[in-house]
């Protein structure tokens, strides 16, 4: 039998590579620490497109998620004070 | 590189023909066995047959393409596919679970007209501890050999796994084999009264899930003789080990309850 590293192929070889170099999230699906989050410090928030859905989780009691378009070169801030801006990756 | 425009580790699979093949093969099945019952006549059955196992060796070719060959199975893709197989085994067990109802209904309290008692008056039964304890056996043995293919897939030891697995499928035939000798062998039918109703549809629709298993089971044979497998990714042997096991344990309770209780 081969060694597992000879076998995978396509996608899930990239996520596992991507696993191995210690990135526990390649895909970016995780949800993220909110930083500043000020117009000169925005958020970033990772998207290999031009656009992405992101959610605020405005204070850690709230009861409901803040769903909104992110548009790449386009900040946008929350109601509740933070600012986002779409930052470009690459695809795995 | 990502030829598909998206960044997540899901599967959108690729336009199929399969599920509409699959639609009309299970249609044409029923309805020519209708037309069988009706007018004796088995041609458009075969064909259900046909079209139906067609769509089935082409459906899983192409999931074993997009997997092995092409590397769409990603971690959430394989837990996806774990979900779905422990699903689609609870269903089997409920399945089961209707026939064992039908088993118990009637044996716990036997109608006057069987004479009140279980076994029927007149009924002779199996002796549970000549063939059926034989086919307990085997089946017990054959979910140890398909451990031991894991086992030995998970060590990367390719000799042992082909061997376990050659061992495990020739158990599962071995059961087959003996399991219709008996049927030709019963002194009662499926039509002689309600034991004869209740034995035959729950071992029978048994035997159909270990023909079932077998040939899975063969199927990853296959494969595995193919290369597909490595020691960390097999989850098509893993469905068919667990399938396995749960036509295992149908059969112990088989055993137990109709076989040995209800002798």
């Amino acid at each position: 039998m081969h060694d597992h590293m000879d076998h995978v192929t396509g996608l899930e070889k990239r996520e596992l590579l991507a696993h191995l170099a210690g990135d526990c999230d390649p895909f970016r699906m995780l949800a993220i620490k909110k930083g500043p989050g000020t117009y000169e410090c925005p958020n970033l928030i990772p998207s290999a497109f031009n656009k992405r859905i992101v959610g605020c989780v405005c204070h850690p009691d709230t009861n409901h998620i803040e769903y909104m378009w992110l548009h790449l070169g386009e900040p946008k801030r929350c109601g509740c004070g933070y600012w986002f801006e779409l930052c470009p990756i690459a695809p795995l | 590189m990502n030829y598909n425009n998206n960044n997540h580790p899901f599967h959108l699979v690729d336009y199929s023909p399969w599920p509409l093949t699959g639609a009309i093969g299970v249609m044409t099945l029923v309805t020519g066995m209708i037309k069988w019952f009706h007018e004796f006549n088995l041609n458009l059955l075969m064909l259900g047959y046909l079209i139906v196992i067609l769509t089935m060796y082409q459906w899983w070719r192409d999931i074993c393409r997009e997997s092995t060959f092409q590397g769409k199975h990603t971690i959430k893709v394989s837990k996806g596919l774990r979900w779905g197989m422990i699903l689609f085994i609870m269903s089997e067990v409920f399945f089961f679970l209707s026939f064992f109802w039908a088993f118990f209904h009637s044996s716990l309290s036997p109608n006057i007209e069987i004479g009140m008692m279980w076994p029927p008056m007149s009924i002779i039964t199996f002796n549970p501890f000549q063939i059926p304890l034989l086919n307990t056996i085997i089946l017990i043995s054959s979910g140890v050999t398909v451990t031991w293919t894991h086992h030995s897939l998970m060590e990367n030891n390719f000799s042992q796994a082909i061997q376990s697995l050659f061992i495990t499928i020739t158990l599962g035939i071995y059961f087959s084999i003996i399991q219709s000798y008996e049927y030709f062998e019963a002194s009662f039918t499926i039509a002689d009264c309600i034991y004869g109703s209740t034995f035959f549809m729950a071992t029978g629709f048994h035997g159909l899930h270990v023909i079932i298993g077998t040939i899975f089971l063969f199927i990853c044979f296959i494969r595995l003789l193919n290369y597909h497998f490595s020691n960390i990714h097999h989850f098509g042997f893993e469905a068919a080990a667990w399938y396995w096991h749960f036509v295992d344990v149908v059969w112990l309770f088989l055993y137990i309850f109709v076989y040995w209780w209800g002798k």
